[in-house]
């Protein structure tokens, strides 16, 4: 079963797929975040371009031109060093608030 | 965190922002492709994993908008392209935004033309620094007489005492206002002079550009004869020469040139030139100024002092003086202190010198900010109707995606846009409304300051159009948002769209009629006003009538005065085409001050306490009766044997009614107070309106213009055409006496039209106002009904195949229209009606709640809304069933 991306999550998650994977279009971005999450995580194209085009502007990412396997024009986006920085400092904001909850959880009573 | 780098970026997006669109295009259409490729990979039919890739993308203009949003510069962009899509909208419908800009334009030029009116006369200081400081002192006199040096018992308060306050005031100063002959080697000048104390320009807070102001010597008795110039007489009388030191010629007495005023000063009452007010006055003081002059103190209170503790501080003075003072005096002092209390002790000589033309403009403000409420609500009117309409076209782009925010933001850039059209068409306006107004408004109540567009009244002005757009642009453009849009596409834009708006556009509509009844009534009840006063029977019959006016100085000795004079009358007499021609010492209607004088009758009851027989005190010539057409009532006119005879005089017929109630006063006299020569009535003549159409005429009495007057204006009557009376006139003066000036020369149609200009102005202004409005009102009306009748016309089209007359049709149409007419007739009766106090200062014989402009105007006003109604009624009447039907 697929679910929503958590929000706030997004930016991070595409930030980690792009240094993880180096260079990839917006296509191939949402696909490996679905895979690589199991299909769990099901990224909305709605919401996908939008945050590719807000990182543009950040200077988080950089797109370049280039040509898809088969041939098919494509702007493929890579992470700059702005980009890195930001990935370490969403990544460990997560942490801190995953670890937050997960204390809340486990005081709960079953 | 916006870093340079990142605006560098978004300013490039902007520069290429077709080429970014096409990109992200390009990339969202490969992503939908991809996406559907894969689908079919897992099994998909092609055409379903197509469908399935496109939702999965959700509205495709959305994410194209939302990805965009993200390099808009903020809301920068977005608002220029709103403008962008309001001009071209406004462009492709100039039958809507045309009339929307004109009326706006309208409402707007005149009123900043108007307040800027009111912005000189009112609310802009004084050209005197701090001028706040500056008050009119009442019942403050300027001692009189070399003599009264030590101060008598029973006086009253004078400019001295006021000085001597110097913990209250840091200043006090009287000025008068006069007429004087500038000698002049080419053509003789009459000039407009100011005569001041010494103390004047001083407190004042005045410098001269060169030279220095008077001296206290210069302001004594006898003192050496100073003048300052004025910088626009030295200008145009001397070309800016040198002029300090030089003497000029007054009233045939040499001044020395002491020094020149700066630019545009040329208080009070549009001085070309100051001479020294001598404290104490004396004779010499009033001589040019026919043989009185009303004088005024002003004083200038100290920074750490209110007004309200130097009118405190004055009474306290009034007291001290009243005090000592014997029994019958202190009475006398004490009505004074009365009358002083009444008026304010210490009046600000900024609003002293607005005086009665106070309520005049603020009436006239106020009508002005009525026309643009009409103007406002019939733009509101225009802009909802317009939003109505559009409802369907809203709701087809909130389905396509467009955000309500986004939307109302859209309409509003729209109005916004209107407004700032009609208000740039307005400033346009405004000079020309304004040169209008000024030509309209004379002296008389214009301000000290002149009325000019600056930069206060255009902000006024643009104050005006955004608060306009605002307010009548948001409301409309909310109004259109809500409610359901897919109902509104479903129901064809018809019935939903007209039910939410239209109370609110009956009752705009009710309003403008309301407001407009409440202008023609004021309209009304001026124009009546005026018909009354121009009517009133000012004992004078001015057709065909000739006049000018000249002053001698007291050193031109008494035989020569008379000999021009008589001079004069001969030289006209003698002609053909003259009928009459007389001299009087003032002349009727002039607005001119008089005098009166205290006479005693013999034989006459005794009077109260504090009462007075009064008359005017004139001096004629013996064809002056014929020549101005005043009736002679009995007895005879003046001839060669009154000037040396037993003193003579004739009165007017008010004063023999007054005086002699009941018996005829013919062989009768009288004597002057503080004289004892008899003074025998030879006749009586009619009475003549001269203070004014609107004061009723006071006793009157002339006397043989025998010994030479200081003034006098000469008339004549005749069968020529005016221009031609004129000339005759000035040509038989120049010819008596070449060197002697001769001013105000006019027929008498003239000396009366300028004594009623105020009056005419405000008439012309408000009616001017009120005519707008009514257009504006009837458009309004118009719109309203032209918009239901199209909105209904399906509607009316089933009814009519249902078996609907025309008739039905009209009465159904119109019903409503006739009790939006009533209701705002209704609410302007009654708005009038309250209001009508207001109105009252500037009537004359006319009730303000005047049963005839009552019933007049509902009809004047009903006439055109009716039509209104009818026209488009009528197209509805006229609606053709099966064409209805068909294109349904």
């Amino acid at each position: 079963m697929s679910e929503p991306i958590p929000p706030g999550t997004l930016d991070m998650l595409i930030l980690q797929t792009l240094a993880r994977l180096e260079e990839l279009h917006g296509f191939e971005i949402a696909d490996a975040i679905q895979r690589t999450s199991a299909g769990v995580l099901q990224v909305e194209e709605g919401s996908l371009y939008p945050a590719l085009q807000r990182m543009l502007v950040k200077g988080w990412v950089s797109g370049e031109w280039g040509k898809t396997r088969d041939n098919r024009r494509a702007r493929y986006y890579r992470l700059t060093a702005t980009g890195r920085k930001q990935l370490v400092r969403e990544k460990e904001s997560y942490q801190r608030v995953t670890f937050a909850i997960a204390q809340i959880l486990q005081l709960a009573p079953e | 965190m916006t870093t340079i780098r990142e605006l560098l970026r978004r300013l490039r997006y902007l520069v290429r922002r077709e080429r970014y669109l096409a990109e992200l295009e390009e990339e969202m259409r490969l992503h939908t492709a991809l996406r559907a490729e894969a689908m079919q990979a897992a099994g998909m039919s092609a055409e379903q994993s197509r469908l399935e890739a496109r939702r999965r993308f959700g509205r495709a203009t959305n994410v194209a908008e939302a990805s965009r949003d993200m390099w808009g510069l903020g809301t920068l962009d977005q608002l220029a392209q709103d403008v962008r899509f309001a001009i071209r909208r406004l462009r492709a419908r100039p039958g809507f935004s045309a009339p929307v800009i004109a009326v706006l334009a309208l409402g707007i030029g005149a009123t900043t033309a108007v307040f800027s009116a009111v912005d000189a006369a009112m609310l802009r200081s004084l050209p005197f620094p701090r001028e706040h400081e500056l008050v009119s002192l009442k019942n403050v006199q300027v001692p009189f007489g070399p003599e009264s040096n030590e101060r008598s018992e029973g006086r009253l308060l004078d400019l001295a005492d006021v000085s001597e306050m110097t913990n209250v005031f840091s200043g006090a100063a009287a000025y008068a206002s006069g007429g004087l002959n500038l000698s002049d080697p080419d053509r003789p000048l009459r000039v407009k002079a100011g005569v001041v104390s010494a103390t004047f320009f001083p407190t004042l807070g005045v410098t001269p550009l060169t030279g220095r102001t008077f001296t206290l010597e210069e302001g004594r008795p006898n003192g050496p004869l100073a003048v300052i110039l004025s910088n626009a007489l030295w200008q145009r009388q001397y070309g800016g020469s040198p002029m300090l030191g030089k003497a000029i010629s007054l009233h045939g007495r040499q001044y020395t040139v002491v020094g020149v005023m700066q630019r545009g000063f040329d208080f009070p009452n549009e001085s070309d030139l100051w001479i020294p007010m001598s404290v104490p006055t004396t004779f010499a003081t009033f001589e040019p100024f026919r043989g009185f002059l009303p004088s005024h103190v002003i004083a200038r209170v100290r920074p750490d002092v209110s007004n309200e503790a130097a009118a405190a501080q004055l009474l306290l003075r009034w007291h001290q003086v009243v005090e000592p003072a014997r029994s019958e005096q202190r009475d006398n002092l004490n009505e004074f202190i009365d009358e002083a209390r009444k008026t304010g002790f210490a009046v600000p000589l900024h609003r002293e010198l607005l005086g009665d033309r106070r309520q005049a403009l603020l009436v006239l403000l106020g009508t002005t900010a009525l026309l643009m409420m009409i103007a406002c609500a019939n733009v509101a009117n225009l802009l909802l109707s317009d939003a109505a309409v559009r409802r369907r076209e809203i709701a087809v782009r909130e389905v396509l995606g467009a955000t309500r925010p986004r939307i109302v933001r859209q309409l509003l850039a729209e109005s916004v846009l209107l407004a700032v059209a009609g208000g740039v068409v307005g400033m346009l306006v405004a000079p020309a409304a304004l040169r209008i107004v000024r030509a309209m408004m004379p002296a008389g109540l214009a301000g000290i300051a002149p009325a000019q567009l600056d930069l206060r009244v255009l902000t006024f002005g643009a104050a005006l159009a955004i608060a306009t757009s605002v307010v009548f642009g948001l409301w409309p453009a909310i109004g259109a948002t809500r409610g359901d849009a897919s109902q509104s596409i479903k129901s064809g834009g018809g019935h939903g769209a007209t039910a939410g708006l239209g109370p609110v556009r009956r009752a705009l509509v009710v309003a403008e009629l309301g407001l407009t009844v409440m202008l023609l009534i004021a309209a009304g009840l001026m124009a009546r006003s005026f018909e009354r006063l121009i009517a009133e029977n000012t004992g004078l019959n001015p057709e065909q009538v000739a006049t000018l006016e000249t002053s001698f100085p007291r050193s031109t000795p008494d035989v020569e005065r008379r000999r021009i004079i008589d001079g004069v009358l001969d030289r006209l007499s003698g002609q053909p085409g003259i009928v009459a021609a007389g001299a009087v010492n003032d002349l009727p209607l002039r607005g001119g001050g008089g005098i009166s004088v205290t006479i005693d009758v013999p034989g006459a009851p005794a009077l109260h306490r504090g009462e007075y027989r009064m008359a005017r005190f004139l001096f004629a010539s013996g064809g002056y009766f014929d020549a101005l057409g005043i009736a002679r009532l009995r007895g005879r006119t003046f001839t060669a044997s009154d000037a040396t005879g037993p003193p003579v005089a004739i009165i007017s017929s008010a004063m023999a009614a007054k005086y002699w109630p009941g018996t005829n006063p013919l062989g009768r006299y009288f004597t002057l107070r503080g004289d004892t020569s008899h003074i025998t009535i030879i006749g009586v003549v009619a009475d003549v309106r001269e203070a004014g159409l609107d004061r009723d005429p006071e006793p009157q009495m002339y006397r043989p213009i025998d010994v030479g007057p200081l003034n006098a204006a000469i008339v004549v009557r005749g069968s020529l055409p005016p221009s031609a009376l004129t000339a005759r006139l000035t040509e038989a003066m120049r010819a008596t006496a070449p060197g002697q000036p001769v001013y105000n020369v006019r027929t008498m149609d003239q000396v009366i039209g300028a004594s009623v200009l105020p009056r005419r102005t405000n008439t012309m202004l408000i009616a001017l106002f009120a005519g707008l409005a009514l257009v504006l009102s009837t458009l309004g009306v118009y719109a309203v009904v032209a918009y239901a009748v199209a909105q209904r016309t399906r509607e009316l089209g089933i009814r009519a195949a249902l078996g609907a007359t025309a008739r039905d049709l009209l009465a159904l149409v119109s019903r409503e229209m006739v009790i939006v007419i009533a209701l705002g007739i209704a609410i302007g009766l009654g708005g009038a009606w309250a209001l009508s106090r207001v109105l009252t200062s500037l009537l004359y014989s006319v009730d303000p709640r005047d049963p005839v402009t009552f019933v007049t105007v509902p009809l004047v006003l009903m006439l055109p809304a009716v039509m209104a109604t009818a026209i488009p009624a009528l197209r509805a009447a006229r609606v053709d069933p099966t064409q209805v039907m068909r294109s349904g």
